[in-house]
């Protein structure tokens, strides 16, 4: 097992404020904190320190030297930290817990809810909430040992709460002392005796509306569905369920999307009513008869589709930012996106 | 509560082995099955063949395509009425006395893309392994299974072949229950009828959430399909009675199987409560993944209705399936929350979080992620196919049968981490 540890130059020993702007250095063995892990079990190979200064400094060359002693030496797990109150600390050692989860190596920090470290983590490392001061640093360090230590061996941490760490914006499955039932009934009872508990919130990626487009009679409209319609036959098999792409196809010149040329191939719904008018798919006859009345300026070339079932939220983002890219550079003021 | 004839009685049986032989039968806790004699018995003309095999927790065995799970049961009083008007006579399921075997399900499947019914990905697998980390996630991986396997008859309509599924596997359960007849139960459950107490207690409604959109993904409540369901109470005994039979084979993880309103978790637990925590007042069986916003809203707004009519307090909403069933239960919430009445509803989480939600919604309880990913496994063979599907690569969530479900029946939990 492999073991590294990362530190700031006041851990490391090289020396406090004046040594901030010390570059990366690596030790063997533990330093400072790092005897404090091996007191509670966790044997530090090699400890890697930087000058918060630097590396605030200098984020980029510096992060380039500290991981590539991380790919050198692949560590089974790495400890940043603690860094309690101190921002810039922390900031290092969110950058570097971020940059390491996304090769793979587990990491565990140490530090307090607030610090930007939290954030710079992107929820790559276990990190466990402290207090501000470095008195902490007794009781704080058996327990980002042990996690450690559990991690290395490629166990699995529960959950936030029940582990002690903070939770990384993810959720995972675990199971439950009771039933679902016997928990609803306990919300329920609670929440008439007037304490509201929940088990899930909403995330809160709620998207503003945009202002009204200020010249609709002159703007360019769009059609986008992700009610799967395509060309009979779905000539470019697009996926019935979890689609991992998005499909154009033209209407320049197109009145109407006719029953005999255009079907739904979407896995989520009954289609039958609207495989027998696919305009209720992708609304082109209404679109041509406001665009014959003046009401807009002119329709996009193509409209867009995909089959939007089971499609997790990241590939349904990654589509309509795709998609807004296109439109935005051919002048598409406004869209109509209809879904099922 | 008081007890009378008019009760439901659960009478329990423990089956702590299976074993196969030339008869079906038991011996105390053993099981004995005959799987050539339960086959038999199909005769059914939609089904060109069906097979019965027996798996117990920890075989190496991917059950896949799977459609239903039964729990075994039979009408002590007339054993012709089990599973009224799915595969018995017509009878209240509310009352009399069932046999109940405990550690025992009867799983059915079927091939329904081999068949020629449905296309590619129609129907997404549908597991249920015997080992391995998918074990963990459905509950049907610590019963010993009785499975049987439905081959449709060439050019049989598909609402014929899947009744007649429906119909063998009732009645290999039925036939499984039956070996307890005249026998003393380890255990006995008793459900009276509900009625007012006059008691100060907190009234807690169950809305049960179903659906039924055509063959292969239907309800059926005495065996008639629940398409044209509106927001309708029904004697919660019902439920734990066999009236309710699935026959919906979608979403693996997040519908309701045919157990799962026999050994309903919200029902038993309301029951458990009444008089004690709470007075239960009843249960409104109501439609999920209607196709308009019209029908939700009238759905959502028939459900409040009938709570508020039983004087209702509280109300625990479950949720049929995903996706477009979601906002059934959303809206329902916030029909009942504006009808001062403080509503619980049970979702299943994806990667996305909620798949709907309205701010009214301030209790929920998670049933888990159906996203999240299985560590992979290798089964040595498969039972509902030729060779077991997903081997040895993770497995989502939502493809393990119940594992997500709903209904307040499991056990999984999304946390943060």
């Amino acid at each position: 097992m492999t073991v590294v540890h990362y530190v700031n130059q006041f851990f490391a020993g090289l020396g406090a404020e004046e040594a901030a702007g010390h570059e990366p250095v690596r030790f063997d063995g533990p330093k400072g904190p790092g005897n404090g892990l091996a007191g509670a079990g966790l044997t530090v190979d090699v400890t890697l320190a930087c000058g918060d200064d630097h590396f605030g400094e200098h984020e980029a060359t510096a992060l380039a030297t500290l991981l590539g002693w991380l790919d050198e030496l692949a560590p089974d797990v790495l400890v940043v930290g603690p860094s309690f109150g101190s921002g810039r600390y922390g900031y290092a050692c969110g950058v570097l817990a971020r940059e390491a989860g996304r090769r793979g190596i587990p990491v565990v920090g140490a530090m307090t809810p607030d610090n930007p470290g939290v954030l710079a983590a992107e929820g790559a490392a276990f990190i466990v909430p402290t207090g501000s001061s470095v008195a902490g640093m007794r009781t704080v360090l058996p327990v980002v040992a042990a996690l450690a230590a559990r991690l290395a061996v490629g166990e699995e941490l529960g959950s936030a709460e029940d582990e002690g760490y903070l939770p990384r914006g993810l959720r995972r499955n675990v199971r439950a002392e009771r039933q679902g039932a016997s928990r609803a009934i306990d919300l329920a009872l609670a929440r008439l005796a007037g304490r509201t508990a929940t088990e899930v919130e909403p995330t809160g990626d709620a998207v503003e509306p945009p202002p009204a487009v200020p010249d609709l009679e002159h703007a360019v409209l769009a059609l986008v569905t992700e009610a799967g319609c395509v060309p009979q036959g779905n000539p470019d098999h697009l996926p019935t369920r979890h689609a991992n792409v998005w499909l154009r196809y033209p209407i320049d010149g197109v009145a109407s999307l006719g029953a005999d040329a255009y079907e739904s191939v979407h896995a989520g719904f009954d289609t039958t009513d609207a495989n027998a008018d696919p305009n209720r798919l992708v609304p082109l006859d209404a679109a041509r008869a406001l665009q014959a009345a003046g009401r807009f300026g002119s329709l996009h070339e193509e409209f867009f589709t995909t089959s939007g079932v089971d499609t997790p939220v990241a590939t349904a983002a990654k589509f309509g930012q795709e998609m807004a890219e296109e439109f935005r550079e051919a002048g598409v003021q406004a869209v109509i996106l209809t879904g099922t | 509560m008081s007890s009378t004839h008019a009760d439901l009685a659960i009478a329990t049986f423990a089956i702590g082995e299976i074993v196969e032989g030339t008869q079906t039968g038991r011996d105390g806790a053993t099981l004995i099955v005959s799987p050539p004699q339960l086959a038999v018995g199909a005769g059914e003309p939609a089904l060109a063949e069906a097979t019965v095999e027996v798996v117990r927790p920890g075989d190496r065995v991917r059950i896949q395509n799977v459609c239903d799970v039964v729990v075994p049961d039979v009408r002590a009083d007339d054993p012709t009425d089990t599973f009224p008007g799915a595969l018995g006579t017509l009878t209240p399921a509310a009352s009399g006395t069932l046999h109940r075997l405990e550690g025992v399900a009867v799983l059915s499947t079927c091939d329904w893309e081999r068949a020629g019914y449905v296309g590619p990905e129609e129907l997404p697998d549908s597991l249920v392994d015997m080992d391995g980390p998918g074990a963990a996630l459905s509950p049907w991986s610590a019963t010993a299974n009785v499975v049987v396997r439905g081959v449709p008859a060439e050019g049989a309509p598909v609402a014929d072949v899947d009744r007649a599924l429906r119909r063998t596997t009732l009645r290999v359960a039925r036939t499984l229950a039956e070996m307890t007849l005249g026998a003393t139960p380890d255990g006995e459950h008793r459900f009276p009828s509900l009625g007012v107490d006059g008691s100060d207690l907190p009234t807690v409604v169950a809305v049960l959430q179903v659906a039924s959109e055509g063959p292969l993904t239907d309800t059926f409540l005495h065996g008639w399909a629940l398409g044209d369901l509106v927001p309708t109470l029904l004697d919660p005994r019902e439920v734990l009675g066999g009236a309710l039979v699935n026959a919906a084979y979608d979403w693996p993880s997040v519908r309701n199987v045919t157990a799962t309103y026999q050994t309903n978790a919200l029902v038993r637990e309301l029951f458990g409560a009444d008089g004690e925590r709470l007075r239960f007042a009843g249960l409104i069986l109501a439609p999920g993944y209607l196709d308009t916003a019209f029908e939700k809203q009238r759905a959502a707004m028939l459900t409040a209705g009938i709570a508020r009519s039983l004087g209702a307090d509280a109300a625990v909403c479950t949720t049929f399936s995903s996706g477009n069933s979601h906002t059934d239960t959303m809206l329902t919430v916030r029909a009942l929350e504006r009808a001062g009445i403080a509503a619980v509803p049970i979702v299943a989480e994806t990667n996305g979080g909620l798949t709907d939600h309205v701010p009214e919604a301030v209790s929920i309880v998670s049933a888990g992620n159906e996203d999240e990913l299985v560590a992979g496994w290798e089964p040595e063979r498969a039972i509902g196919g030729d060779v077991p599907v997903r081997s040895g690569e993770p497995v989502p969530t939502w493809a393990y049968l119940s594992a997500t479900v709903q209904t307040g029946d499991g056990w999984l939990q999304g946390v943060p981490a």
